[in-house]
């Protein structure tokens, strides 16, 4: 049983305060030697401890959402308040940690850092565990080897050896809750011994602190709790998206369990092939579904993927559904857990139904077009044998008619005979250019370098030896090349430059110039001429099959040359287009590639 | 003696009636044989059939050959026309209404000697007619016999 031992004008006070307080009742101080002292003196330092108490416990109040930095602020606090070095421990099940210290002796009484956020047995801190169960203790004056009794040797040592003279030790309690306690050391140094009234100020500060630390870790807890809470959300949050991800995905979603590969997850796409709800196919596999072979497939394409580690893509795999077979290309991989082990299996299937058919449907048009031009091709070529012969019947008949009745038809029947034989002859290159024309829709398109400034050359001078007799001025650009059909090129610029060649032939000073300029990135080649033009107007026309803008009088064609020409630039990916005037030229633009866009 | 005949083949009357005037008008006093379809043409040439009984003197001298024939078309008569060691050296001038390039690269791979196309212009015909004529009847050294 320890004794308050008590001397002086301020006893009966100091008693009186301390056994106001609900702990107190039970607190022995010890107090070797009271100082001498008036009232005066104690009024003062009472009214002091007041300011400093309101002052800490609105330090307190403050810091109640930074935890550590309050236990800090507690250790000052009363360090300075008193003035002496403070340590806060705190308690956790049957350990002790000092949680903050300070010295408010400047003395350096402490090994801060190897002291602080050690843990402590209680069995190991008697003082401690002795203030925590029965309330505060004073000792005044410390007597070494009465605490050597009391102490671990190792913390006496350290007291002793930071010159502490008193010392004064509270629990930290508030509503119940026993967080620790408060040491307040008093170093020699010509100060005051602690008294009553110093414990009265640190048990109330003490309570205070002790309230802060309540208000601090209920605030923690509703922090991590709030945290958790917020974490919780944004899991659910992710967790919602990514259903709601995967049930949008337009495509089969499944996943199976690695083991018996029973279905533990699908989606609505999956949900609409199968014509079968999730609760109806969870936990199944396969072979409840579908038929033994199918299953099987499914299945072993399955084991392949979690077997191999790698993605395993089956690009058609038949399917039956309630709603007939489809065909999927389905894509497999094994989802693993951390230790690498495959726990599910991924599905995923694209409905290529729909998609197989068009290409079947496609390639049976592919066919079909392309018997349709082979019935062409034989077609032109009959054409060309057979409609020739009729032609040649009619002009071979007229000459003979000519040449052995001729005696007998006045000026007017063998003006007629003359007009039968024209007409045969011109049908007969209407064929020909018809022909032509089908050949160039027809062949393969076979790209190669070709020097069109050559090729331009040796057809004007071809015209031109057909024709020695006219003079034409002729400027061919040099060097242009181009990746083209080298037989299809040379049937386009022969069409353009025999155009040319046949409008400029009513010109005095006849001029025919090949160029190049660009056309949206791409090289556009010309053939200019200064000849007969034509309307703007009527400019849609030309390029049209049979279309003519001349009487045959005037320029003679057949209309199927510029018809071909469009057809070799179509079948490059090029176009062609043309600006004229009447009686002031035309120029003629194609391209052979495709336009940069 | 031998009697060097022009073999023509043909099977458009029209045609064939204006070659033989062609030939006329050229000159051409060798005597034409005329077959309508590529059978007709091969039992000529083998002597069989209606031809079994054909002299063994009368030999093609040139033939004329039309590709798009009945029964058996040009390109199979003259395949197996060099086929033959009877026929293989006969001179063979292809003479069609077609320009198509197939039927011209077929015709030479085949063997065939020379290709013409028929005009449709009578005195270009006729012309065509009086070179071939010339060319194979009377410049051309034919192999021996």
């Amino acid at each position: 049983m320890r004794r308050i031992v008590a001397r002086g004008p301020s006893q009966q006070h100091t008693l009186a305060t301390l056994t106001q307080h609900p702990r107190i009742d039970r607190a022995v101080v010890y107090i070797s030697q009271w100082m001498e002292d008036d009232g005066t003196s104690l009024v003062r330092r009472l009214r002091d401890g007041l300011r400093l108490v309101s002052t800490v416990v609105q330090t307190f109040a403050e810091s109640t959402s930074d935890y550590r930095r309050l236990l800090d602020v507690i250790a000052r606090s009363v360090a300075d308040a008193i003035p002496d070095t403070c340590i806060v421990m705190l308690r956790t099940g049957d350990n002790l940690t000092i949680a903050a210290i300070h010295d408010g002796s400047g003395s350096g009484d402490v090994d801060r850092r190897g002291l602080r956020d050690r843990p402590t047995a209680m069995r190991d801190a008697p003082i401690s565990a002795d203030v925590l169960a029965r309330g505060p203790l004073l000792i005044p004056r410390i007597d070494f080897d009465v605490l050597r009794r009391q102490m671990a040797p190792s913390s006496v040592a350290q007291l002793e050896a930071g010159g502490a003279t008193g010392m004064l030790v509270v629990p930290l309690a508030a509503a119940g809750d026993l967080h620790g306690v408060l040491w307040l050391l008093r170093h020699g140094n010509g100060r005051p011994p602690l008294d009553e009234l110093d414990l009265e100020i640190v048990m109330d500060l003490a309570n205070h602190a002790a309230l802060a630390i309540s208000n601090a870790r209920l605030f923690q807890e509703l922090q991590r709790s709030e945290r958790l809470r917020a974490a919780e959300e944004r899991a659910v949050q992710t967790s919602r998206l990514l259903d709601a991800i995967i049930e949008n995905i337009p495509d089969m979603v499944f996943v199976k369990e690695a083991e018996r590969l029973s279905f533990v997850r699908i989606n609505r796409a999956a949900e609409e092939l199968h014509g079968k709800s999730r609760d109806e196919m969870l936990g199944k596999t396969d072979y409840d579904f579908f038929p033994a072979g199918e299953a099987e497939f499914f299945v072993a394409k399955d084991r392949e993927a979690l077997a191999s580690g790698a993605l395993v893509d089956i690009p058609e795999e038949p399917i039956q559904t309630p709603g007939g077979e489809r065909w999927l290309h389905t894509k497999k991989v094994a989802l693993r857990d951390s230790t690498g082990k495959p726990t599910h299996l991924l599905g995923i299937s694209h409905d290529i139904t729909d998609r197989r058919r068009e290409l079947a449907e496609l390639s049976a048009a592919k066919l079909e077009a392309d018997a349709a031009n082979r019935e062409l091709e034989s077609f032109s070529y009959s054409v060309a044998h057979d409609l020739r012969g009729p032609l040649r019947a009619i002009d071979g008949f007229s000459q003979a008619l000519l040449e052995d009745y001729g005696a007998r038809l006045d000026p007017e029947g063998l003006r007629y005979l003359a007009r039968v034989r024209e007409a045969a002859q011109r049908m007969a290159e209407l064929i020909d250019d018809l022909l032509t024309l089908s050949r160039v829709t027809l062949s393969d398109l076979k790209r190669e370098r070709v020097d069109l400034s050559a090729l331009a050359r040796s057809l004007l001078s071809g015209f031109q030896r057909l024709e020695p007799e006219r003079h034409v001025e002729i400027v061919v650009a040099p060097d242009l090349v181009t990746q083209a059909d080298p037989q299809l090129a040379a049937i386009a610029l022969e069409n353009l430059l025999g155009n040319a060649w046949k409008f400029t032939s009513k010109r005095t000073r006849a001029r025919i110039e090949v160029g190049v300029t660009e056309s949206s990135g791409a090289p556009a080649f010309f053939v200019r001429d200064n000849g007969a033009g034509f309307d703007m107007t009527y400019g849609d026309k030309l390029f049209g099959v049979f279309q003519r803008l001349h009487t045959e009088s005037d320029f003679p064609g057949t209309g199927v040359g510029l018809a071909t020409v469009a057809r070799i630039t179509s079948r490059h990916r090029g176009r062609i287009w043309a600006h004229g005037m009447i009686d002031e030229g035309a120029t003629f633009y194609f391209t052979l590639t495709e336009a940069h866009a | 003696m031998l009697d060097r005949v022009i073999v023509l083949v043909e099977d458009n009357a029209n045609d064939e009636e204006l070659t033989l005037r062609a030939f006329r008008k050229s000159n051409i006093v060798n005597r034409v044989v005329v077959v309508r379809d590529g059978a007709e043409a091969l039992d000529y040439f083998f002597a069989r059939g209606s031809y079994a009984a054909r002299p063994a003197n009368e030999v093609a001298q040139v033939v004329l050959l039309d590709l798009k024939l009945p029964k058996i078309d040009g390109l199979d008569v003259l395949r197996a026309l060099r086929a033959d060691d009877r026929t293989r050296l006969i001179p063979i001038v292809v003479l069609t209404s077609s320009a198509e390039e197939q039927d011209l690269v077929r015709s030479y791979g085949m063997g065939a000697n020379s290709y013409v196309r028929k005009p449709v212009d009578f005195t270009h015909f006729v012309e065509a007619v009086r070179q071939l004529g010339l060319y194979w009847l009377v410049i051309n050294q034919a192999a021996p016999q």
